[in-house]
């Protein structure tokens, strides 16, 4: 990426980091290729990217256009729906019983809440900052209250979306199904809620790149854009991202915490596989197909790249690195690369499944270094227990 | 930068104070431009928001508990933690504890219940032992701090332990609450409560008695309370108030089996005798109607079975009689442990899975161990919430423990206290 610091070095600091910001929004606006996908990205892009819909402090309505589509003859049309309707009722469980009597000690270097080595404390120091044992605590739990936070609002966007995926359905047994996903969601903003309000006591803002994802299938009123977005590609971004915190956390709450949420994540996966797959390869006429396929590369994209904690920038560094050099540091470190690592695992093999990875959109992934997760298992055939046994 | 409600309208009003005219929509959308372009122009030049809020606990957080163990869960027997906020010393041989959740969570539980208490000696051994709550909830049912308390038995390792050693700041590993000899207090209730206490039973009756009192402006409570001495009454003086705040509806008779010079009330043993003049004397006083009269008892063993002898042998319907039991652990028989591991195949929610105890291992704990969401609560056999049918193979049991012998003859077994001593089945109802 243009590193702008270069031209921009002579304005305040603020004002570099703004326009570093804005050259970035265009970049990613400018790599999409397919103008269907810029119409659909491009004015949730402006919403969070320039006007930071998600931070002005007040509440944000997102208009939503989709139908609800209702069935009054109630068909059984879908045994893998009914059969995962059913496993997620004996699924159920209650926020009030995990361990909060734990206590939680943020900088207790003893049980850390992330590994020191999560983000490199060296790249930082050779930017000529030098932080000392307690600072880089503070460091380490800033990263971690930031990924809490944006787990957080991505699973308010998880709550709303899927209420309206279970509303836009078309299968009768999906509808069944979506009503405990409802209730999964919202289990899983009390927790991460509970979590940050009593025991780290801090709550980041939403990140920008999120708020484009998520307004983005809030307002697409095709639902099966809202399912791709939703249960392929946001729930793929969530289970790596609490796979890897829950590898690497040493907190006992967080990581039982992280442990209920990840086995009700499998089932929302495999449910959203099992909708699209016959849909995609069935029903779609090959350009529909095609500008879902790209519009699924370009995401995978934006979740690759764009999670940079700027709003931890903003927190600790700004005036004191520029924000290409935070970002540099950020996508090198360990816990981001393990992230990665852990997201496309699962969702290279989904994507496949359901038929977004012909060999026409191949190529692009190879150049980004993503075609080596190709031959992995497909979440229809995960358990929960294999995702969790993969983690030790 | 802030923007908080008032700035906005300020902002409309200004743009010719003619917000009032527009239509509500284009307030709204102009608010939203007003917004945007602000938020802009900040990112060059203004202060942005703070990119962290500092949060606090929030009511939903404070006042989230459960009530009881919720079947489901599946973190295993794992306790919770409560500080010791105050020592009372009641009589020289027993103590009040009381209790708040260090988190500020409140407490819920339902007048009589007990909590189950973990006591690590300083060998390493963990006691579990049950205590009742002598304190009232709030009008929700949950409280700030409860407070349980202990009476010394002799040569008891637990109660001692806590009578001697449990300081102010300590934090109790405890289980529960659980039990089912309770009284939910019932505002618009007109009854009778008749409580027969004897020495360290008077705990969940005080809890009993001080929530009817509160919560309760119909109904009446009679308090038969057994001591040896005067100087063995737990709450004596909080009693003898709550006698004259409540002279109309409260009626305290002692019975002293060793009494003092002077002392006018009814002497010797809670017996069948004693128990059947004290009640003659309820009776001729205030009546016991049987449709409005429930009867509390709990106490020592004898003294349990003489008034159950004399409730019935008054007519008293066995439904209205409630018994707590809590047998002292050096009376209690701990079978010899199975030395090997067997099979158990445990049927729960239509589900069947086959679990191995390791020798020693509990029904209950071996059923967790596989994730098994076994619903328990007390874990010492005091409860009843852990019951499971034994629908084939052998287990043995600690005895005695609070089935009745109607659900022993039936095949249910206490998962909490039971061993399989051969390979066996068992169904979670």
């Amino acid at each position: 990426m243009f590193d702008t610091s270069r031209l921009t070095r002579f304005l305040p600091p603020r004002m570099q980091s703004q326009i570093d910001a804005y050259f970035e929004a265009f970049e990613v606006l400018l790599s999409v290729k397919d103008p269907k996908v810029l119409g659909a990205l491009g004015p949730s892009g402006v919403r969070g990217l320039l006007l930071h819909r998600g931070k002005q402090g007040t509440p944000t309505d997102m208009p939503a256009t989709h139908a609800a589509h209702f069935d009054w003859t109630y068909p059984s049309d879908q045994p893998e729906m009914a059969d995962l309707y059913r496993r997620a009722k004996l699924g159920q469980w209650n926020g009030d019983d995990l361990p909060w009597n734990t206590s939680v000690d943020p900088l207790d270097p003893e049980i850390p809440l992330i590994p020191e080595e999560f983000l490199s404390f060296e790249d930082i120091e050779e930017l000529g900052i030098k932080l000392d044992a307690l600072e880089r605590r503070k460091l380490s739990y800033s990263m971690c209250a930031w990924m809490l936070s944006q787990f957080l609002h991505g699973e308010q966007g998880a709550l709303f979306a899927a209420a309206q995926v279970t509303e836009a359905v078309q299968f009768f047994d999906g509808k069944l199904y979506g009503a405990t996903q409802v209730m999964d969601e919202g289990r899983h903003v009390e927790v991460f809620n509970r979590y940050l309000d009593t025991k780290l006591e801090k709550l980041y803002q939403i990140n920008d790149n999120l708020f484009v994802i998520i307004d983005s299938l809030m307002t697409d009123g095709r639902w099966d854009m809202k399912f791709l977005g939703m249960q392929i590609m946001v729930e793929g971004l969530a289970l790596g991202a609490f796979s890897t915190l829950y590898k690497q956390t040493k907190e006992p709450l967080l990581k039982e915490l992280l442990k209920m949420i990840i086995q009700d994540e499998a089932r929302h996966v495999h449910y959203g596989v099992c909708a699209l797959r016959e849909h995609f390869t069935k029903h779609l006429t090959e350009r529909e197909r095609q500008e879902r396929e790209d519009w699924a590369f370009e995401v995978a994209l934006l979740m690759r790249n764009r999670f940079a904690a700027y709003e931890v920038y903003e927190e600790w560094f700004e005036g004191r690195m520029t924000r290409a050099d935070w970002r540099n540091v950020v996508y090198r470190s360990q816990g981001m690369e393990e992230f990665r690592t852990v997201m496309f695992s699962r969702l290279v093999p989904n994507l496949r499944e359901i038929g977004l990875l012909s060999p026409r959109i191949m190529p692009r992934y190879e150049e980004v270094g993503l075609m080596r997760y190709f031959g992995g298992l497909a979440a229809d055939q995960l358990t929960a227990e294999k995702l969790l046994s993969d983690l030790h | 930068m802030e923007l908080d409600k008032a700035t906005i309208q300020a902002e409309t009003r200004k743009s010719g104070g003619a917000a009032d005219l527009l239509p509500a929509r284009i307030v709204v959308r102009l608010e939203a431009l007003v917004r945007d372009v602000r938020t802009v122009l900040n990112d060059f030049t203004g202060a942005r928001p703070a990119p962290y809020a500092v949060r606090k606990p929030l009511a939903r957080h404070l006042l989230a508990f459960t009530t009881s163990p919720s079947p489901t869960s599946s973190a295993g027997i794992t306790p919770r933690r409560l500080r010791v906020t105050r020592v009372v010393r009641e009589t020289a041989d027993a103590v009040s504890l009381s209790l708040t959740d260090p988190e500020g969570r409140r407490i819920a539980f339902v007048p009589g219940q007990f909590f189950t208490v973990l006591v690590t000696l300083a060998s390493g051994e963990i006691l579990r032992r049950a205590y009742s709550i002598s304190s009232l909830p709030d009008e929700d049912g949950a409280a700030a701090e409860v407070t349980i308390t202990i009476k010394r038995m002799p040569g008891g390792r637990a109660s001692n332990h806590l009578n001697e050693r449990v300081a102010e700041g300590d934090v109790l590993d405890v289980l529960g609450p659980s039990g089912s000899f309770t009284a939910a207090p019932d505002p618009a209730a007109r009854r009778h409560l008749v409580l027969i206490a004897g020495g360290s039973g008077i705990t969940p009756l005080a809890s009993i008695t001080r929530t009817t009192l509160a919560r309760e402006p119909e109904s009446r409570v009679s308090l038969v309370y057994g001591n040896r001495g005067e100087a063995d009454i737990i709450f004596r003086e909080a009693l003898a108030s709550l006698v004259e705040t409540h002279a109309d509806r409260f009626t305290l008779r002692h019975v002293l089996s060793e009494p003092p010079a002077g002392f006018t009330g009814r002497t010797g043993l809670l017996d069948h005798d004693n128990v059947t003049r004290e009640l003659d004397v309820l009776a001729a006083a205030s009546g016991l109607d049987a449709g409005a009269t429930d009867y509390y008892v709990c106490g020592p063993e004898p003294m349990m079975i003489a008034a159950r002898e004399a409730l019935l042998a008054r007519g008293v319907a066995p439904a209205r009689i409630h018994e707590e039991r809590f047998s002292a652990p050096a009376r209690r028989t701990t079978p010899a442990l199975p030395t090997s591991s067997a099979p158990i195949e445990i049927r729960l929610r239509g589900r069947t899975k086959t679990v191995t105890a390791a020798p020693g291992q509990t029904l209950l704990e071996a059923g967790l161990a596989a994730s098994l969401p076994m619903p328990f609560s007390c874990t010492m056999g005091g409860c009843g919430v852990c019951k499971i049918k034994l629908l084939s193979g052998d287990v043995t049991s600690e005895e005695p423990n609070c089935l009745q012998e109607e659900e022993k003859n039936q095949g249910f077994v206490l998962a909490c206290v039971s061993r399989a001593a051969a390979p066996c089945t068992v169904e979670v109802p």
